[in-house]
C-alpha cells in the first residue's frame, strides 16, 4: 500500500493551506484550489471526489461542539469518549446513542446508521475488543471504554489487512454496510482465536482456541451484518483470506470460445 | 490503432477506484457532510389510512427546548401540486407535501419538526398531536377490492395471434396464478438529505440515483428556476430504485431550511422507509400456457392485477418478459390496477422482469414437468432470435448458450427429474433452472474531460452527474478514460454526483454502465480529436495524449462529449440474457431450506470490469433469494398500516442464507447496443432467481410454491403437486 | 425518545436506592433502548447496572452453576463450564440475535426482553400490553406469529427469548434483590406469567426488583441436547417455533427429559406432559411422536397460525431425535 503514505500526507491538517481548510469547512466542491488539491490526490492514485478525501478525524477537529443552548437540558451528561486512541470530552443529551455521538458530534461518519434499532449491523464498532452495536449503546455508558471505529483500524498509514482484503475481493458495492462489516470481521478474527463458538459449531463441548472457521461458520458469524447490495460471497472471501492467510480465488470466469461453439451447436 | 497495452483499461478486474474510501469509512454519504449550523428535521406520519386532519396541537412540541419549528399543512410553504386523476409517477415527478389536511394513506407525512439536535427533533415529533376524522372507505384490502380494478390508460395491454386458438391447438395447458407480495428496496443507507435554502437558491446533499431528475423535481415543486438548484450525491448507499425519484423528505428539508434559515438535515427512519420511499406493489399474475406434446409453445398469456395509490399511478410491467422471451405466436398481456390507500409504488430492481419472470419461469417449469421434458430443452426449443413483440431482431441473444454452458457448469445432468427422489438424511434436494432477460436501454449522456499535464504525465478528470450506487460507476468510467486516453487508471479522477457536472440519465434501469462509459468515451475521443485537429495531426496517427498537449503547448485542456443511441440501435431489440441454476436443500419437517449453490450465466455485452460485474450479479441473486426466502410487507387489515415495519420484521437475506455462486460471463460485445458493446447487468442478476429457487424446491419436495415468499410454514402446509409420488 | 436521567450504579444498594416507579434498570440496552426509541418504554430514569459485580459464573451448592445477571450472553454461552455442562443453554443462546447483540445483552436483560408483537411496537395501534385497556390489536388482526397456548383475550403475544426456552427445559432459579436489599428466589417456571387480564406484566417480578443471578441445577443434559430454531432466514431472526430438548439416557432408556418450546406462548412453554411421558421410555421415533402429539393436542390456534401446530409437532420430534442421535 505504497500510496497510503502519500494519501496521509495529503490529508495531514498541518499541511493544508488556509485556503484548503476553508474549502474543507465549507465543503466547497468547486473553487480555485480544488484542482491543485486534486492533483495531489491524483498523485496518490486516489481517483475520486476531492471532498471525500478529507478524513473524518479532520472534521472532528474543525467541528465545534454544539452551542451551549442546545445542551441546556435537564439530562445533560458529560462523558469522555475515547475513540481510536483519542479522548474527546463531550457534553451530551443523555439520550444520545454512541452512533449519533460519533456521527453528529465527533464527525466520525464512518460508522453508519442503517436502522437505528439493532437490526442491521451497519453501526458495528469495537468496544473494549468486542463488536457492539453503537445504535443501541447510549453514549453515556461509554465513559472509560475504548472504542474503535472503522476510521481507527488503519495503523501507521497502512490499511488493516481486513480493509485491504475487502478492497481486493470487492467485499462491498455501495459501501454503506462496509465499515460495520469490517469492524465485525476484525472482531471475529479475535473471537476465532479465542475459540468462541456459534450456533453452527459442530461440538460445543470441545473447548479449544485458535479456531479455523469453516465457510458455514464465517457466514453464521457474519450474519449480524446485513448487506443489501448482496456482497456476502465477497465478504466471506475477504474474511477467509485474512483468516487463513491463503489467497482466495474469484468465482467468476469467462466462457471459452470452445464452450460457446459447443453450446451453440449442441 | 495499435492495441492498447493498458492493464487497467476496459475489461480488467481492477479494484474499485473509490474502494479505499469505503473500506476506511471516508466515503461521504448524504447526511455526512459537515455543514455548519445545520439543524435536524424529523418527519411525522399519519396514523390513519384515509381521512382528514381535524386538529393539530403543536404546543407541547413547540415548548420544548431546541425546537425551532413545527411544520404542518397549516403553515407549510405553498407548493406545486399534482394535476389530474392519478397522474403517472416518473423519475422527475414533483413531490408536494404538507399541502392539505387530506390523508391518503397510513404513513403519509403530515408534519416535520425542526430542532437543534436529532434527539430533540425525534422527541418533539412524538409530541405533536393530530386528531383525525377517519374515512371508512379506505381501500386497504387487495383481496376485497378486486372490483375496483381498472385498466391503466396506457398501451401496455398487448396481444398477437389468437390466444383461444393457441390454447385449442395445445396438447397441454398450464393455467396458474402466481403471487408476489409488497416488497421494499431497503438500501442500507437510509434516505437522507441536508438541504439549504439560500436566497432562493437550493443546495441539497441528497441520496439520489438520478441527479438531473432530482433537480427537476425540486425546481418543479418549488416553482423555482432549475439553475437555482444544486443536488450533490457523490456516494449513494444503495438505491435499487427507491432513490430514482425525489421523495418528499427532500422537499420538506428544503422547505424547512427556507423557514428556519439554516441548513436542515432529514434522515428517513427505517420504519419510514416502508411508507415514504417507494415500494414494489403486490402482483397477482395469472398465466396461461399452451404447448404441443413435443414442447412447442402455442399460447402464452400473462394477466397482472396490481395496485397503485389513490393519488398517482404506477404500473409494473410484469408481462414484458412474456411478450419477448419465447417463440410463441399467440400471446396476450394485460394489466389491471386497484387504486389503494397506500403510498405510490415505484420501480424496484428489474421492475417487471423480477416479478414477471417468477410467474413465467415457474409456469414454464410446470409445463416442462407436465410434458415430462427437460426444462432446459423445453426452453431451448422455444428460443427465438426475433423479438416478436417489437417485431425486430435482437441485437444479440445468447440465451441458448447461457442455458447450455450453465447446465454443464452446474452439473445439471445429475438432476433427478422426479421430485422427492434426491434425499440425504432429513434433506430433500432439488435442482432448478430459469431463463432471464432484461431490457438494456442506453440513454443520452454528457460528460466532460479535463486534461492536465504535469511534467510528462497527463492527469485526466472526468466529470458527469452520474451516480455510483454501488454499481461501480467510478471504476468503469475511470477504466474507460484510461482506455481511450491511453493513460494509467491511476491518473484518472472521476467526479460524479453533482448537478454542476454534465447531464446523464443517472443510475437506474440498467442503463448506467453503457450510458456513462460511452459518455466518457465521447469526451475523451473529442479531446484527442480536437488536439489532433488543432495541430493537423492525422486522426489515425498514434500520438500519446501527453505529446498532444505538448504539441498544442497546453498544460490544460477541456473537452466535452455526448453519446446517444444510434439509428441502428432503434432497429433492434436490445436485451441482456442469462440463466440461473440453483441447488436447494429443503428440510422435510421444518420447512427451512438452504440454497447450497448457484450458477449464473450472464450474456450482458462487454464486461467492463468482471470484479464489479460479478458484484452486480451476486447482488441481484441475493435480492432474488430475498424475494423467495422471506421478503414481504404485510398490510394490517383493520388499520391499513404496514404491520411489517422494521428490519426485524422484513427479512432480507443474511450472509448464511447465501452460498457459493459461480458466475460465467459470455464473451460478447454488442456493437449494435453501442460503440463499446456494453449492455446492462445490474438488474439481470435478480431476474428469474426466485423461479430458479422455487423450481428447485419443487424438484426437491414435489410442492409447487406459487406465492412468494416461500416461508417454512407455507412449505409445511403445502400439499404435493398432482402426479408427484410421496 | 423521551428525556430521562442517566444514573450509574456502582453497587446493588445504589441501584435499589435510585429506583423509582418510573425507572428502568439498564442492562445491555438491546431491548430497552430499542423500545425507548419506539416510545414504547417511557422511563424517566435509567439506572445503569452494568458496573455491578454480578458478572461471574460460579459453582452453586446444588452442584450446578450460577450465572451472574450482568454477564453478557456471549460470555455466558462461551463459558467453558456452561458449554461442557449445559451445551443446550449455550446452543439456545447462540441461536439468538447476532454476535454483536449477544456481546451486549445481559443475562438479566434477556429474561426480561419483551414480545416482538408488531402491534406492541407501533404506538398508534391498540395494545393492552403497552397501553392497558387499549385493546389487543392482534386478536382480530394479524396473528400468524402469535400464541397457540395459554393466551387470553387481552393478549395473545409470545415470549421471544431463546435463552429462556433452554432455561425452562433445564430448570433454573432466578435470584432477585428486593427493594429492602434482601434477595428472593423464583423458580423459572414461575418467573414469566401468562397474560390473563394483566398482559402488561410479563413476569412475577415486583417493581424495582433487580435480577442478580440465574442458578442452574446439576447438569443433566450434557450428552443429549438440541436446540432447534425454525425461522424465516437462517440467522438473525426470531424463532417461528423453537424447541429445547435435553435427554438423559441410560441403558437405552430415557431417564429424564427436559423439553420446552418457544414461539407458542406468552411464556417459554415447558412441555411437562411430554417430559413425563418420555421418562422411562425408549428414545424411539414413535415415543417422540406420541410425546409431541400429547402436547400439541391442547393447542388452540387461530386461523392464521394453525401451521404452528403442525410445525410444532415436527419440531418436537426433530429436536428430540437430534438430541438423542447427535451425541457429540
Ligand atoms: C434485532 C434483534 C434481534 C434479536 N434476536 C433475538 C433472538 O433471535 N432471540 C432472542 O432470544 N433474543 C433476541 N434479541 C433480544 C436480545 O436477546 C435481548 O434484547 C437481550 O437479551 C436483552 O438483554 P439486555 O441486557 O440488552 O437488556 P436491556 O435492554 O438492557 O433490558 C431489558 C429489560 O430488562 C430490564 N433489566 C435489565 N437488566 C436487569 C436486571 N439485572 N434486573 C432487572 N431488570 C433488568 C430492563 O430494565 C429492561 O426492561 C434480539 C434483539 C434485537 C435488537
Ligand atoms: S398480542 Fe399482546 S402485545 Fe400484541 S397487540 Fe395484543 S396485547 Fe399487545
Ligand atoms: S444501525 Fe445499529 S444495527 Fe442498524
Ligand atoms: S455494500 Fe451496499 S449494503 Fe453492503
Amino acid at each position: 500500500m505504497k500510496d497510503i503514505d502519500k494519501w496521509n500526507e495529503a490529508v495531514d491538517p498541518d499541511n493544508l493551506s488556509d485556503d484548503e481548510n476553508m474549502i474543507l469547512d465549507a465543503m466547497g466542491l468547486n473553487g480555485s484550489s480544488r484542482r491543485k488539491f486534486l492533483k495531489q490526490v491524483s498523485a496518490a492514485s486516489l481517483s475520486i471526489y476531492a471532498s471525500s478525501f478529507f478524513t473524518s478525524e479532520l472534521f472532528a477537529n474543525t467541528m465545534k461542539d454544539l452551542p451551549e443552548k442546545t445542551t441546556a437540558l435537564l439530562n445533560e451528561i458529560k462523558v469522555n469518549i475515547k475513540v481510536n486512541d483519542m479522548v474527546k470530552p463531550l457534553t451530551l443529551d443523555s439520550r444520545t446513542s454512541l452512533l449519533d455521538a460519533l456521527r453528529e458530534r465527533l464527525g466520525l461518519t464512518g460508522t453508519k446508521k442503517g436502522c437505528d434499532h439493532g437490526q442491521c449491523g451497519a453501526c458495528t464498532v469495537i468496544i473494549d475488543g468486542k463488536r457492539n452495536l453503537s445504535c443501541l449503546t447510549l453514549a453515556a455508558t461509554c465513559e472509560g471504554k475504548e472504542i474503535t471505529t472503522v476510521e481507527g483500524l488503519a495503523k501507521n498509514g497502512e490499511m488493516h489487512p481486513m480493509q485491504q482484503a475487502f478492497l481486493k475481493h470487492d467485499g462491498f458495492q455501495c459501501g454503506y454496510c462496509t465499515p460495520g462489516q469490517i469492524c465485525s470481521s476484525v472482531a471475529l478474527l479475535e473471537e476465532a482465536k479465542n475459540g468462541e463458538v456459534s450456533y453452527v459449531t459442530e461440538d460445543l463441548k470441545k473447548v479449544q482456541s485458535g479456531l479455523s472457521l469453516s465457510e458455514e461458520e464465517i457466514r453464521e458469524r457474519m450474519s449480524g451484518n446485513i448487506c443489501r447490495c448482496g456482497a456476502y460471497n465477497n465478504i466471506v472471501q475477504a474474511f477467509k483470506e485474512v483468516h487463513t492467510g491463503n489467497d482466495e480465488m474469484p468465482t467468476w470466469e469467462f466462457a471459452t470460445q470452445e464452450q460457446m461453439d459447443k453450446a451453440k451447436n449442441a | 490503432m495499435t492495441k492498447s497495452i493498458n492493464t487497467s483499461g476496459v475489461g480488467s478486474a481492477i479494484n474499485r477506484v473509490e474502494g479505499h474510501l469505503k473500506v476506511m469509512g471516508k466515503a461521504k454519504y448524504a447526511s455526512e457532510f459537515p455543514i455548519e449550523n445545520k439543524v435536524y428535521g424529523q418527519g411525522i406520519n399519519s396514523t390513519i389510512a384515509k381521512g382528514e386532519i381535524v386538529s393539530i396541537d403543536t404546543s407541547e412540541a413547540e415548548k420544548l427546548e431546541g425546537v425551532l419549528k413545527v411544520i404542518t399543512y397549516k403553515n407549510a410553504e405553498k407548493l406545486k401540486t399534482l394535476e389530474g386523476v392519478r397522474p403517472e409517477i416518473a423519475t422527475d415527478t414533483i413531490a408536494p407535501v404538507l399541502q392539505s389536511n387530506k390523508v391518503h394513506y397510513f404513513g403519509q407525512y403530515v408534519g416535520l419538526v425542526v430542532a437543534e439536535t436529532f434527539e430533540q427533533a425525534q422527541y418533539a415529533a412524538s409530541l405533536v398531536k393530530f386528531e383525525y376524522k377517519k374515512d371508512p372507505s379506505a381501500v386497504i384490502d387487495f383481496e376485497k377490492s378486486r372490483s375496483k380494478a381498472y385498466t391503466p390508460d396506457n398501451d401496455s395491454n398487448y396481444s398477437r395471434g389468437n390466444m383461444d386458438q393457441g390454447l385449442a391447438e395445445a396438447d397441454m395447458v398450464v393455467e396458474q396464478t402466481y403471487n408476489t407480495p409488497i416488497e421494499h428496496h431497503h438500501p442500507m443507507e437510509l434516505h437522507a438529505v441536508i438541504a439549504s435554502w439560500d436566497n432562493g437558491k437550493v443546495t441539497a446533499y441528497a441520496s439520489q440515483q438520478i441527479i438531473e431528475d432530482a433537480k427537476i423535481a425540486i425546481s418543479g415543486t418549488f416553482q423555482i428556476p432549475k439553475k437555482d438548484v444544486r443536488v450533490i450525491s457523490p456516494f449513494v448507499g444503495g438505491g435499487f430504485g427507491s432513490k430514482l425519484n425525489l421523495d418528499r423528505h427532500v422537499i420538506m428539508a428544503v422547505m424547512a431550511s427556507k423557514m428556519v434559515d439554516r441548513p436542515v438535515q432529514v434522515t428517513v427512519t427505517r420504519t419510514q422507509m416502508f411508507t415514504n420511499t417507494n415500494m414494489r406493489q403486490q402482483n397477482e399474475q395469472k398465466m396461461r400456457v399452451g404447448a404441443k406434446k413435443d414442447g412447442i409453445l402455442t399460447a402464452l398469456s400473462h394477466e397482472t392485477l396490481s395496485h397503485t395509490s389513490t393519488t398517482q399511478e404506477f404500473q409494473e410491467p410484469c408481462g414484458m418478459v412474456s411478450k419477448m422471451l419465447y417463440n410463441v405466436a399467440n400471446n396476450e398481456v394485460t394489466y389491471k390496477l386497484i387504486p389503494m390507500n397506500m403510498q405510490t409504488p415505484f420501480a424496484m430492481r428489474a421492475p417487471g422482469e423480477a416479478t414477471g419472470s417468477f410467474a413465467l419461469e415457474s409456469a414454464m417449469d410446470e409445463m416442462a414437468w407436465k410434458l415430462k421434458m427437460d426444462p432446459i430443452e423445453f426452453r431451448i426449443k422455444n428460443d427465438t432470435q426475433t423479438d416478436l413483440h417489437e417485431e425486430r431482431p435482437f441485437s444479440s441473444r445468447l440465451l441458448v448458450e447461457c442455458l447450455r454452458i450453465g447446465a454443464e457448469k452446474f452439473g445439471w445432468k445429475d438432476r433427478k427429474p422426479e421430485p422427492r427422489t434426491n434425499k440425504k438424511g432429513n434433506w430433500l434436494i432439488g435442482y432448478g433452472v430459469s431463463a432471464a432477460s432484461r431490457n438494456s436501454p442506453y440513454q443520452k449522456t454528457h460528460s466532460k474531460v479535463i486534461l492536465e499535464l504535469d511534467e510528462d504525465k497527463v492527469f485526466a478528470t472526468i466529470q458527469m452527474d452520474a451516480t455510483d450506487i454501488g454499481t461501480g460507476s467510478y471504476t468503469i468510467i475511470a477504466q474507460t478514460a484510461s482506455e481511450y486516453l491511453k493513460i494509467p487508471v491511476e491518473q484518472v479522477n472521476v467526479e460524479l454526483g453533482d448537478s454542476d457536472f454534465p447531464i446523464t440519465p443517472g443510475s437506474g434501469g440498467s442503463w448506467g454502465a453503457a450510458s456513462f462509459c460511452n459518455g466518457a468515451r465521447a469526451a475523451c475521443e473529442n479531446a484527442i480529436k480536437t488536439l489532433k485537429n488543432n495541430r493537423n495531426i492525422a486522426q489515425d496517427e498514434e500520438v500519446a495524449v501527453s505529446e498532444l498537449l505538448k504539441k498544442n503547448q497546453l498544460t490544460k485542456f477541456e473537452a466535452e462529449g455526448m453519446a446517444e443511441p444510434s439509428a441502428e440501435f432503434e432497429k433492434y431489440s436490445v436485451f441482456s440474457f442469462g440463466a440461473n441454476f440453483s441447488e436447494v436443500w429443503v428440510d422435510k419437517d421444518t420447512g427451512m431450506y438452504r440454497i447450497k449453490r448457484m450458477v449464473n450465466v450472464a450474456s450482458a455485452g462487454k464486461i467492463l470490469n468482471p470484479k464489479t460485474a460479478y458484484g452486480q450479479i451476486i447482488g441481484g441473486l441475493t435480492m432474488g433469494v430475498g424475494m423467495v426466502l422471506a421478503e414481504q410487507t404485510r398490510v394490517e387489515p383493520n388499520f391499513g398500516n404496514f404491520i411489517t415495519r422494521s428490519f426485524a420484521d422484513y427479512h432480507v437475506p443474511v450472509n448464511l442464507d447465501l452460498a457459493n455462486i459461480d458466475v460465467i460471463f459470455l464473451p460478447e460485445e454488442d456493437k449494435i447496443a453501442n460503440k463499446m458493446g456494453i449492455k446492462g447487468i445490474g438488474e439481470l442478476g435478480i431476474t428469474s432467481v426466485a423461479a430458479s429457487v422455487s423450481n428447485a424446491i419443487f424438484n426437491a419436495t414435489g410442492k409447487r410454491m406459487r406465492d412468494l415468499p416461500i416461508t417454512p410454514e407455507k412449505l409445511i402446509e403445502a400439499g404435493l403437486e398432482e402426479g408427484v409420488t410421496a | 425518545m423521551r428525556p430521562f436521567t442517566y444514573t450509574r450504579a456502582n453497587n446493588k444498594e445504589q441501584a435499589l436506592q435510585a429506583f423509582t416507579a418510573t425507572s428502568h434498570y439498564l442492562g445491555g440496552g438491546t431491548n430497552l433502548v430499542d423500545l425507548m426509541k419506539e416510545d414504547v418504554e417511557r422511563p424517566d430514569q435509567l439506572i445503569d447496572v452494568n458496573n455491578l459485580d454480578y458478572k461471574k459464573i460460579t459453582s452453586n451448592d446444588k452442584g450446578g452453576l450460577t450465572l451472574g445477571a450482568m454477564l453478557s450472553n456471549s460470555e455466558t454461552a462461551n463459558n467453558k463450564e456452561v458449554r461442557t455442562n449445559y451445551p443446550l443453554l449455550s446452543m439456545a443462546m447462540l441461536s439468538a440475535a447476532t454476535a454483536q447483540i449477544r456481546n451486549m445483552a445481559s443475562n438479566g436483560g434477556n429474561l426480561l426482553q419483551r414480545t416482538r408483537c408488531p402491534y406492541f411496537f407501533e404506538v398508534s395501534m391498540p395494545c393492552n400490553k403497552r397501553d392497558p385497556g387499549s385493546g389487543c390489536g392482534a386478536l382480530n388482526g394479524m396473528n400468524a406469529l402469535h400464541a397457540i397456548f395459554g393466551y387470553s383475550d387481552s393478549c395473545i403475544a409470545t415470549n421471544p427469548s431463546d435463552m429462556c426456552v433452554a432455561l425452562a427445559a433445564i430448570g433454573a432459579t432466578v435470584e432477585v434483590q428486593q427493594a429492602d436489599g434482601t434477595s428472593r428466589m423464583i423458580e423459572f417456571t414461575d418467573f414469566h406469567r401468562l397474560p390473563g387480564d394483566r398482559p402488561e406484566k410479563d413476569t412475577t417480578l415486583s417493581q424495582g426488583e433487580l435480577i442478580t443471578a440465574i442458578h442452574l441445577p446439576k447438569a443433566e443434559f450434557s450428552d443429549h441436547y438440541y436446540y432447534l430454531k425454525i425461522r424465516e432466514r437462517s440467522s438473525y431472526a426470531f424463532a417461528l417455533i423453537s424447541v429445547a430438548a435435553g435427554l438423559q439416557v441410560e441403558s437405552g432408556v430415557i431417564n429424564k427429559a427436559g423439553l420446552a418450546m418457544g414461539g407458542v406462548a406468552h411464556v417459554p412453554w415447558k412441555l411437562t406432559k411430554a417430559e413425563e411421558f418420555l421418562a422411562g421410555k425408549k428414545p424411539t421415533t414413535e415415543n417422540f411422536e406420541a410425546a409431541a402429539e400429547l402436547e400439541m393436542k391442547d393447542a388452540k390456534p387461530f386461523e392464521a397460525n394453525k401451521w404452528k401446530v403442525d410445525m410444532g409437532k415436527n419440531a418436537i420430534v426433530r429436536a428430540l431425535t437430534q438430541a438423542f442421535e447427535r451425541e457429540v
